[in-house]
C-alpha cells in the first residue's frame, strides 16, 4: 500500500480518488464498474445510514421518548449496536478499497514488465485458485463477525455503560467508564456473592472433569479388556446415553429427583419422610446429584474419546513393559494415562471450560432459586447462571456484562496459556 | 503329561468383576431411558399416579394425545419446526464449518495463528450473554419470530467450531494434494474431487453435531420466538408442567428415538471424528 501511494501513476492515483477509475483507463471494465458501484454503495450507506449510526454510538441519543406527545425517542441500545454495525461495515469499505489501489498498482508494474492487464476472468479463476483460502474464509469470516464478534463486542461496551436497572429504554443510556467495575467492588451485594461462586465454581470445573475424564478412561478401558466379549453391546449403552438430547436428560432427572417423583415415592412408601432433593436447603445434595447428571452426560462421549485414542496406541509398549515385570496399574500410570493425557490436551482444556461455564445444568434442575446470603443467586448456580439472573432476569445489564468481562479475561487467559504450551498446538507440523 | 486347559481362579475373578462394572454402568445408563420410555406409555398423564418408577397401567393415549390433542400444545407443528430449523441449519452450516477447517488446515496464510487463537478465545465467551445483542440484531433486521432467523444465526455460529473438522483434514497425507496440483488441478478441484471423497467420517461427523444442535438448543428459540405456533420442540416440552409428565415423555421418546438411531448408525463415523480433533489442536 506505502509504495502504491509512492511509485502509483496517474492511474493508480485516480483509483486512490474514485475506486475503479484506474481500473477502467487500464480496460479492466467489469473489475472498474465492480469497484465503482461498491464505492457508490458505500457513499450511499454512509450518507444515508453510516453516519448517523456512527455519530449515535458515541452519543448514544439525546432525545427521550414523549409518548405523550406521541414522540419516538433514541434508543440508544439499538444505536449502540448499529454503531458497531456500520464500524463493520466501514472495515469492510476500508478493505474494498484498499484491494482497489494494490490492484491498480499492480497493473501498473505488470505494464512496467510489459504484460497487459489481468483479464476479469483469469483473476477469477485466481480468486478461485490461488486465493482460494481468501474466497473460502470470506462468508464464514462475514458471519462469525455479525453473530459472534460483534455481540461479544457489544457486551464488552455495555460494560462501560449505565444500561440496566432503572435505565432502558425509552430511557437513555449513556457511557460511564469503569463505574460499573467501581460498584461491583464498592457495594457490598456483589462481590460476597462473586467470590462464594466463583469457589464454588471452580470446584465444580475441577471436580466435573476429573470426574468425566477418569470415569470415561476408565469404561474405555474396562471395554478395552482381552476378556469383555461383546463390545459393540455393552458400549450401546453409553452411547445410548450420548445421544439422548440433553435437556430431554435434564428435565427427566429433575422430575426424577422432584417431591413427587419416583425416587421421594418409593422413600415414603418405604415409610421415609419426602427429601427436597434439590430443595432451598438441599445445598450439598443437590450439587452431588449435579455433579452426577453432568456425568451420566459426558462420560460417555469421554469414553468413545478415550476409545479412539486407545486404538491407536502402540501396542509393543504393553508387551514390552509385560516382560519386563510391569503389574496392571504400573503399566498404566507410565504408559497409557501419559500418552491419552497428550493426545487429549485441547480437549480437555475445552472440556474445562465447557464445565466452567456450563449452564444447562443447574439452569434446569435448580433454576429460578434466590437464597438468603447470595444476591439474586442460589448456592449451586455458576456464575454462568448468575449472569443470567443478572441480565436476563433482573435488568442488571452492564454490571453482568462487566462481570461477564472478568470472567472471559481469566477463563481465556488461562486456556491460552495452557493451550499454547500444550505440545499438541507447539508441535502442530511435526504429525504431518 | 497332557497340559489340561484350565481357567486359573485370578483371571475368572478378574472376569467376574469385570462383567459385574460392565452389568452395573449398563444399568445406569439404561435405566433413565427406559423409565422415560414406560412413563410414555403409562396410562394416566401425571407423574403423582405412578408406583415408584413404573406406571400403573400403560396405553398408547399419551402419543395420542400428542397428534391429535393440539389446542395447547401443538406438537406436530413444534415437530415440523425443529425439523425444518434443523436441516437447514446442518447443509449450510456443514458446509461453512467443512470449508473453514479445511483452509485452515491445508493453507499457510498471513495471520492463520492468529485467527486460531483468536477463535479459541471467543469460543470462551459465555455465549448467552452475546445473546442480547443477537436478539437486538434481529429485530433490527426483522428476524424476530421467524425460523430463518434461527438458521441463520445457527449456520454463521457454526464456523467457530472447525477445531476438530480441522484435526481431521490434518491427518489426510500433503503428497496426495501435490500430486493432483502437479497434473494441475486447481485448488478447489482438489478439495471437492480429492480431499472431500476422503472425509466421510468427518462429514458424517460434522453433520450429525450440526443436526443436533439445533435440534435440542433451547435457549435460542426461546429468545427468539414468541409464539406458540412458532416453538420448536425443546422450548415446547418445557413448557410442560409436573402434571403432563407423561406427555413430556411421550414427546421426547418420539424426538430421541430418531437421534438414537442416526447414532448408532453412525457410531463409527462418530469415534473417528472425535479423536481426530482430539489428538490435533
Amino acid at each position: 500500500m506505502l509504495s502504491a501511494i509512492k511509485h502509483g501513476n496517474r492511474k493508480v492515483l485516480l483509483s486512490m480518488f474514485l475506486m475503479g477509475l484506474g481500473q477502467l483507463l487500464y480496460g479492466q471494465i467489469a473489475k472498474g464498474i465492480i469497484f465503482l458501484l461498491i464505492q457508490a454503495m458505500g457513499l450511499w450507506f454512509f450518507i444515508g445510514f453510516g453516519a448517523k449510526a456512527i455519530y449515535g454510538f458515541f452519543s448514544l441519543g439525546a432525545l427521550v421518548a414523549d409518548p405523550s406527545v406521541g414522540l419516538a425517542g433514541d434508543n440508544s441500545v439499538v444505536m449502540l449496536i448499529t454503531g458497531i454495525f456500520a464500524f463493520i461495515m466501514l472495515g469492510l469499505y476500508i478493505a474494498c478499497y484498499i484491494s482497489n489501489v494494490k490492484g491498480a498498482y499492480n497493473t501498473q508494474l505488470r505494464e512496467g514488465c510489459g504484460l497487459p492487464p489481468a483479464r476479469f476472468i483469469t483473476e477469477l479463476k485466481d480468486m478461485a485458485d490461488g486465493g482460494f483460502h481468501k474466497s473460502a474464509l470470506f462468508l464464514p469470516v462475514i458471519g462469525v463477525c455479525v453473530f459472534n464478534i460483534l455481540p461479544i463486542v457489544y457486551m464488552i461496551l455495555i460494560a462501560f455503560t449505565d444500561y440496566g436497572g432503572d435505565i432502558v429504554p425509552p430511557a437513555l443510556v449513556s457511557w460511564t467508564g469503569l463505574s460499573s467495575f467501581a460498584r461491583i467492588i464498592s457495594l457490598g451485594q456483589f462481590a460476597p456473592t462473586f467470590s462464594k461462586i466463583l469457589q464454588w465454581n471452580a470446584l465444580w470445573a475441577i471436580m466435573s472433569t476429573a470426574i468425566n475424564y477418569m470415569c470415561g478412561l476408565g469404561l474405555a478401558l474396562l471395554l478395552n479388556k482381552p476378556c469383555v466379549k461383546g463390545k459393540t453391546f455393552w458400549r450401546a449403552f453409553p452411547v445410548l446415553a450420548y445421544a439422548v438430547p440433553g435437556f430431554i436428560t435434564l428435565i427427566g432427572f429433575k422430575f426424577m429427583f422432584s417431591y413427587g417423583g419416583p425416587i421421594n415415592q418409593m422413600i415414603t412408601e418405604a415409610g421415609g419422610r419426602a427429601v427436597g432433593f434439590l430443595d432451598l436447603d438441599a445445598k450439598w445434595t443437590a450439587r452431588l446429584i449435579g455433579l452426577l447428571v453432568n456425568a451420566w452426560i459426558a462420560i460417555p462421549s469421554s469414553m468413545l474419546l478415550a476409545t479412539g485414542i486407545l486404538s491407536n496406541m502402540d501396542n509393543s509398549l504393553y508387551e514390552s513393559a509385560t516382560i519386563d515385570g510391569a503389574g496392571a496399574w504400573k503399566r498404566f500410570k507410565s504408559i497409557t494415562l501419559p500418552f491419552v493425557l497428550f493426545a487429549t490436551m485441547p480437549v480437555l482444556i475445552t472440556q474445562f471450560i465447557g464445565n466452567f461455564n456450563n449452564f444447562g445444568i443447574f439452569y434446569f434442575l435448580r433454576g429460578g432459586l434466590y437464597i438468603d446470603g447470595y444476591f439474586l443467586a442460589s448456592d449451586t448456580d455458576l456464575l454462568i447462571n448468575w449472569l443470567y439472573n443478572l441480565s436476563i432476569d433482573n435488568n442488571y445489564y452492564s454490571i453482568g456484562a462487566a462481570i461477564s468481562l472478568i470472567i472471559f479475561a481469566i477463563t481465556s487467559a488461562v486456556a491460552l496459556a495452557v493451550y499454547m504450551l500444550s505440545p499438541s498446538y507447539r508441535q502442530e507440523e511435526m504429525f504431518k | 503329561m497332557t497340559k489340561k486347559l484350565r481357567i486359573k481362579p485370578a483371571a475368572t475373578a478378574d472376569a467376574v468383576i469385570t462383567y459385574t462394572v460392565l452389568i452395573a454402568v449398563s444399568f445406569l445408563f439404561l435405566f433413565p431411558c427406559l423409565w422415560l420410555v414406560l412413563a410414555s406409555f403409562s396410562g394416566s398423564g401425571s407423574i403423582y399416579s405412578f408406583s415408584g418408577f413404573f406406571p400403573g397401567s400403560f396405553s398408547l393415549s399419551s402419543f395420542g394425545a400428542l397428534f391429535t390433542d393440539t389446542a395447547m400444545y401443538n406438537y406436530p407443528k413444534w415437530f415440523m419446526n425443529t425439523l425444518f430449523i434443523a436441516v437447514m441449519s446442518c447443509i449450510i452450516g456443514s458446509v461453512l464449518v467443512l470449508l473453514t477447517a479445511y483452509v485452515m488446515s491445508r493453507f499457510k496464510f498471513k495471520g492463520r495463528k492468529a485467527l486460531m487463537r483468536g477463535t479459541l478465545v471467543l469460543g470462551m465467551y459465555p455465549s448467552f450473554m452475546g445473546m442480547i445483542a443477537v436478539y437486538l440484531l434481529m429485530t433490527q433486521f426483522g428476524m424476530v419470530n421467524t425460523h430463518w432467523g434461527l438458521i441463520l444465526i445457527y449456520s454463521a455460529g457454526a464456523p467457530m467450531g472447525y477445531m476438530v473438522q480441522k484435526g481431521f483434514f490434518d491427518t489426510i497425507p500433503y503428497a496426495v494434494d501435490e500430486a493432483a496440483r502437479i497434473d494441475g488441478a486447481s485448488s478447489l478441484t482438489v478439495f471437492l474431487r480429492i480431499n472431500l471423497p476422503l472425509s466421510l467420517p468427518i462429514i458424517v461427523y460434522t453433520s450429525l453435531s450440526a443436526f443436533t444442535w439445533p435440534w435440542s438448543d433451547f435457549i435460542l428459540p426461546k429468545l427468539l420466538l414468541k409464539q406458540k405456533d412458532l416453538y420448536t420442540v425443546a422450548v415446547g416440552l418445557m413448557s410442560l408442567g409436573e402434571t403432563e409428565f407423561a406427555r413430556f415423555a411421550a414427546g421426547s421418546v418420539f424426538i430421541g428415538v430418531p437421534i438414537v438411531i442416526l447414532y448408532f448408525c453412525l457410531s463409527k463415523f462418530l469415534v473417528s471424528g472425535l479423536t481426530a480433533g482430539a489428538v490435533k489442536g
